[in-house]
């Protein structure tokens, strides 16, 4: 049952099949058995139980809320839950109770979702590993599947386990591993330069970047207050059709939001893909791509052109200064964003006692990790005086031409564009250390970082597994507001795919219901 | 005064703006410094709601209780513009005769201090609201009020921004009390030009932005309540040379203090040039208590606000009848020419009015305006009697005033009701008591217990004498009675006449009509 | 495994490796002074903590000046990609506040009703006297 898609598990708790509380009771062992994948910093357990047995009522009384009563959702630890500790995966907040809830929070808990916990982050969600928090790094729940173990040699019996677990991706790394390990049926991320795209192809998830006026950020703890949005994890493309259908919509507290009437969309079994135009933007074979993702992106646009749809080459000239572009536009919001954390409020606060600066001074040096502290300084030099037309009116004059090159492209006729998510796949987290984290994060963003300068929606479907057996996915970009077509085209995809399971043991003792076997020989 | 004669003798038609520099110049030939002052005046607009967040604003509540999360910079909170402050803003701009922008950006200033929670205001720095518009203030030029100058100082811009909290410093126990009800409240910044040179012009200036605010109802602009602010920058420089280098002028709470502290920093800039010192370009603190100005504890190095652009709001687009979108919600549109309409008439056009309609001196619609009240009270009291308003005029600004002014009363508090002051004003025209009696009786309507203008002058026996005949026998009386008096009128010495008018009077005890007793003196020492 | 090429859809459109491309090609730059570095410590009110502090800063102003190998002549600033949507505008409603509780529960200092900061703003004492990083350039 928890391996179920969101769909299955509605339905057969409107049929009693199951009770709220059970599946709540369930998803919350398999958290306490996949602890060691440190994919929650907070669970709520009996917030989540009250919630589920409210649920269990109406389900009695024939009245259930919505599709999403009673299902069990966990929630990206940067979102504001009320009287739920709401950290950022950082000192500066740890214990911090928040008075109120994010409006996507609200709502999911409006339609009677179970919240279940908040979920860990790189600080601030800077990062694309989720290894930069002060909870620790999250481990990919792939790395102990049957299948990555089998494909890895082991160097010695006891050591091997620890030492070859690879990243979730970041910085929604949390939300992506209790998604992947099936703690939950969905979960919310947040996306600024690739933070649930990312994660989903390295946990082999579904991750939906929304374009930006969607849903709402009023709750969302900004990193680029120009570029987030919340993103959606789920594990099929249905499910993120649902879930988008429930935040989506004007909301009168985030004047970033468009006042456009949005209608939830049923998401159409697409069986003709003739009349799309499929592009394929040349630059996103950036440098580091593996030669594997390549073939993928390869195959995949052969399946597209064999099926009918048209296949042209495309050309985003502009991608690879979208890294530059977004790190200087990027540190200087963070270095805005971040001068409200000075211990006065709310948070960390220092015992210096000098004056308030000197106060102010040391909160930030205690509450904030390296990374964080480097961004707002880069951030200040980008915005002094004598360096703003240099550096930040250029930046975005250079975002104009990003986001330039997408409109120039789909006025050409292109429908949606095809590319790789992420370079590789996951790498182990000694791997990944070793590089400082603006470097990584500078790599690794390059394929979904230009969705995010121009507000596009973007969607990670998971696609195959890589010769170490570890998830690769390939990312759908599509028009402004058009969700509808992109989650189609998208969904179509993934039947055509089949993406194998992942064989956990943990999840096997929880849950005893026959599953569905995928079938696991289609796409490799 | 000498100055305004010759000014005014050479140039009497110029248009104003030309000989108001012409006058500044000839101020200034017998100065060898040219004062330079502009002003930055931050007005709290009038709402019930902040600027970017649902809680209200009102002056004194318990600490810490008008504040939203939204004001307190919980993390994830997001400003929505409240749409009223927008309103009050353009009406500003157009009442200073401003270019309205259509489009206007917000900005992030950052710098941090204890009663700015997000560490950064959100201000309009590179596209305001409005810009470019004027105000015509005027002065007296002697304090008669006789002689009055009409000048204008430019309007840069009007920019909408956020106030900040207050910090309560108390140094006994070492620390800083944050109450961040005021933050979030809106202000309206107006820029004015340096186009003003003294202390006088500044108060005139700001005292008339004042009188507009108040009548469009955009802000109550009370300074003592903090709900106008004023910084002034000063700087002074040799005719014919570029400007100096300026000082800016804060903590000035009243219009008297605006006055008395620009022209105190002009002095000490003019003393300190002289004595071969340099201006720094620095924050001065003004020292009621001293009236002089001090520097204020400047920060460390240079201070730089990085600016940037505000990602959480998208641009405020503003509408005319000529670009109204066909099917938007009414709500969301704010149509500048709709406000345009629907301005309340300014103060120079009210006086403009008083003046046109009453016959009154232009001085005259001045103060009337001044005073909260006053000018509904005056046309009050002339709908209600027969006396001309060029003469009520004087009651209301000699008499009623003065007694408002030495008691400390606001109009509104006046224990004289404009009902009151035309019943004693119409026993004054139809005769039937002397205005020295009239001012007897208004002393005692004063006092407030109630009785009518008639019940006093029955009470205290003011009527003037009717009789003519009783009043030509007191004329004989003294007419004998001061036979060198009367030969004195009858040599030539007309002013004598003036004592037998007074002695009549005082054996009337003030109840003649001195105009009659004149006569009659006349008629009969003529015979 | 099929051989990999880069098939059809994708010309051979080689890229430099990685190592060589992320190098700025402009000229190196000029080391940031420390007086600017004190000022950013003053504005930000974070300090570099050692020598790899201000090495990232280095690094992340010479990242950055790639982007004037772009030519933007003629190309407006974007400050979001909702520039040609219009402000929400919220009635003059009192629909907040009230709150004070809430608000101190999460302040680790207050005073009865108020918040509370050290003494004043008296700025960070100058470089010499703070025991900053950079004392020692």
């Amino acid at each position: 049952m928890l391996r179920a898609s969101l769909r299955q598990v509605s339905a057969a708790l409107k049929e009693g099949r199951v009770t709220p509380t059970e599946l709540c009771q369930r998803c919350l062992a398999l958290i306490r058995s996949t602890k060691f994948l440190n994919a929650y910093i907070t669970v709520a357990e009996e917030t989540a139980l009250k919630q589920a047995e409210e649920a269990e009522e109406r389900y009695k009384r024939g009245q259930p809320l919505s599709i999403l009563d009673g299902i069990p959702i966990a929630v990206k630890d940067n979102f504001n839950t009320a009287g739920i500790e709401t950290t950022c995966a950082s000192n500066m907040l740890k214990g911090y109770i928040s008075p109120y809830n994010a409006t996507v929070v609200q709502k999911l808990l409006d339609q009677g979702a179970v919240l279940l916990g908040k979920t860990n982050l790189d600080e601030f969600a800077m990062g694309s590993g989720s290894t930069d928090g002060v909870f620790g790094p999250v481990r990919n729940p792939w790395s102990y599947s049957r299948q990555y173990k089998e494909k890895s040699v082991p160097k010695s019996h006891s050591e091997d386990k620890e030492f070859n677990w690879v990243i979730t991706g970041g910085s929604s790394g949390g939300s992506a591993a209790a998604v992947s390990s099936f703690t939950c049926f969905a979960a919310l991320g947040s996306d600024t330069g690739g933070s649930t795209r990312n994660p989903a192809a390295h946990c082999g998830v579904v991750g939906l970047k929304p374009t930006y006026g969607l849903i709402s950020r009023h709750g969302l703890i900004p990193l680029v207050n120009s570029m987030d949005v919340p993103g959606i994890l789920t594990r099929s493309v249905d499910d993120a059709a649902v879930l988008l259908g429930s935040l989506a919509g004007h909301d009168p507290k985030d004047s970033t939001t468009v006042q456009d009437n949005f209608k939830p969309f049923e998401l159409p079994n697409l069986t003709d893909v003739s009349k799309l135009s499929i592009g394929i933007p040349k630059e996103y074979n950036a440098p580091g791509l593996s030669s594997e993702i390549l073939a993928l992106w390869s195959k995949a646009a052969d399946l597209f052109k064999n099926a009918g749809a048209k296949v042209v080459e495309v050309s985003l000239p502009h991608t690879h200064y979208s890294i530059v572009c977004y790190h200087v536009l990027c540190t200087a919001e963070v270095a805005s964003n971040m001068a409200r954390f000075d211990g006065l409020e709310y948070g960390h606060r220092s015992d210096a006692k000098e004056s308030t600066e000197s106060m102010y001074a040391a909160t930030r040096r205690e509450g904030f990790n390296d990374v964080v502290r480097g961004r707002i300084l880069s951030g200040n030099y980008f915005l002094l005086k004598q360096n703003y037309e240099k550096y930040f009116v250029k930046a975005q004059k250079v975002r104009r031409l990003i986001a330039n090159d997408f409109v120039k492209v789909f006025r050409s006729g292109v429908d949606i564009l095809l590319t790789p998510t992420t370079l590789s796949d996951a790498a182990p987290y000694m791997e990944f250390i070793q590089e400082d984290n603006r470097t990584r994060s500078a790599q690794d963003d390059i394929l979904t970082q230009a969705a995010n300068m121009a507000g596009l929606p973007a969607i990670n479907v998971p696609t195959a597994l890589s010769e170490r057996g570890l998830p690769v996915g390939l990312q759908f970009i599509g028009r402004s507001f058009q969700e509808k077509q992109l989650l189609t085209v998208a969904k179509w995809f993934e039947k055509q795919v089949q993406f194998p399971m992942i064989q956990l043991e943990e999840v096997k003792r929880h849950d005893n219901d026959v599953f569905h076997h995928q079938k696991s020989a289609s796409f490799s | 005064m000498l100055l305004t004669l010759l000014w005014r003798a050479t140039f009497p038609s110029m248009q104003v703006t030309v000989s108001q520099r012409i006058h500044n110049l000839l101020c200034h030939l017998l100065s060898p410094w040219v004062p330079v002052v502009g002003l930055e005046i931050h007005a709290q607009i009038s709402s019930n709601s902040k600027l970017f967040s649902g809680s209200q604003v009102q002056f004194a509540a318990p600490p810490n209780s008008l504040v939203s999360f939204f004001d307190a910079s919980l993390p994830g909170t997001l400003p929505v513009l409240n749409r009223r402050c927008v309103e009050a803003a353009v009406m500003t701009g157009l009442a200073l005769k401003c270019s309205i922008n259509k489009k206007s950006l917000f900005d992030r200033k950052h710098y941090f201090y204890a009663d700015l929670p997000a560490g950064y205001q959100i201000t309009q720095q590179r596209v305001p609201i409005a810009v470019n518009g004027s105000l015509s203030y005027s002065l007296c030029m002697d304090s008669k009020m006789s002689q009055m100058v009409t000048k204008i100082v430019r309007i840069k811009q009007i920019q909408l921004e956020q106030d900040s909290g207050k910090s309560l410093h108390d140094d006994t126990r070492s620390q800083t009390l944050v109450d961040l009800n005021r933050a979030g409240v809106g202000l309206m910044e107006v820029v004015m030009e340096p186009d003003m040179c003294c202390g006088e012009e500044a108060a005139a200036a700001v005292r008339e932005l004042q009188l507009i605010l108040q009548t469009l109802g955009s802000s109550q602009a009370v300074m003592a309540e903090g709900q106008l602010r004023v910084d002034a920058n000063v700087s002074v420089h040799r005719p014919g040379e570029p400007y100096g280098v300026r000082t800016e002028v804060k903590n000035i709470n009243s219009l008297r203090f605006l006055a008395k502290a620009v022209d105190y920093e002009i002095r000490r800039q003019i003393e300190e040039l002289e004595n071969g010192g340099t201006i720094l370009n620095e924050t001065r603190a003004f020292d009621s208590r001293l009236g002089c100005t001090v520097p204020m504890r400047d920060k460390e190095g240079k201070q730089d606000y990085r600016f940037m652009p505000e990602p959480n709001l998208p641009p405020l687009i503003l509408y005319d009848a000529k670009s109204l979108p066909a099917n938007m919600n009414h709500q969301q549109v704010i149509n500048i020419d709709w406000i345009h309409e629907r301005l309340p008439d300014l103060p120079s056009v009210k006086r403009e009015k008083l003046v046109e309609q009453y016959g009154i001196l232009p001085e005259h619609s001045f103060t009337l305006l001044n005073e909260d009240g006053l000018a509904e009270f005056f046309e009050s009291v002339v709908k209600q009697t027969q006396m001309k308003p060029k003469k009520v005029i004087g009651w209301i600004l000699n008499d009623l005033l003065s007694y408002l002014k030495q008691y400390s009363l606001t109009v509104k508090e006046s224990p004289v009701s404009s009902f009151l002051l035309a019943d004693l004003l119409n026993l004054l025209e139809k005769k039937e008591i002397s205005s020295t009696a009239a001012k007897q009786v208004l002393a005692e309507l004063w006092k407030g217990e109630g009785k009518t203008p008639l019940e006093i002058v029955k009470e205290q026996k003011l009527e003037l004498l009717q009789d003519q005949k009783e009043l030509e026998q007191i004329c004989q009386a003294v007419i004998d009675e001061r036979e060198n008096e009367v030969m004195a009128i009858k040599a030539g010495n007309r002013k004598v006449l003036n004592k037998l008018i007074g002695l009549v009077q005082r054996k009337t005890q003030g109840r003649s009509n001195p105009v009659l007793v004149k006569q009659l003196l006349e008629k009969k020492l003529s015979e | 495994m099929r051989a990999l090429s880069l098939g059809r859809w994708l010309r051979a459109w080689r890229v430099p490796p990685l190592p060589e491309r992320w190098h700025s090609t402009l000229p190196p730059q000029q080391k940031v002074s420390v007086e600017v570095l004190d000022h950013l410590e003053h504005l930000a009110l974070v300090d570099f903590r050692d020598s790899e502090g201000v090495e990232r800063l280095q690094k992340a102003i010479q990242f950055a000046d790639q982007l004037h190998e772009v030519n933007t002549d003629g190309v407006e600033p974007m400050d979001s990609v909702l520039e040609d949507r219009c402000l929400y505008l919220r009635e003059d409603d009192v629909t907040e506040g009230n709150c004070t509780k809430e608000l101190l529960e999460n302040a680790r200092e207050k005073v009865e009703e108020y918040f509370v900061a050290p003494p004043g703003n008296i700025p960070l004492p100058k470089l010499e006297e703070r025991d900053s990083f950079l004392q020692g350039s």
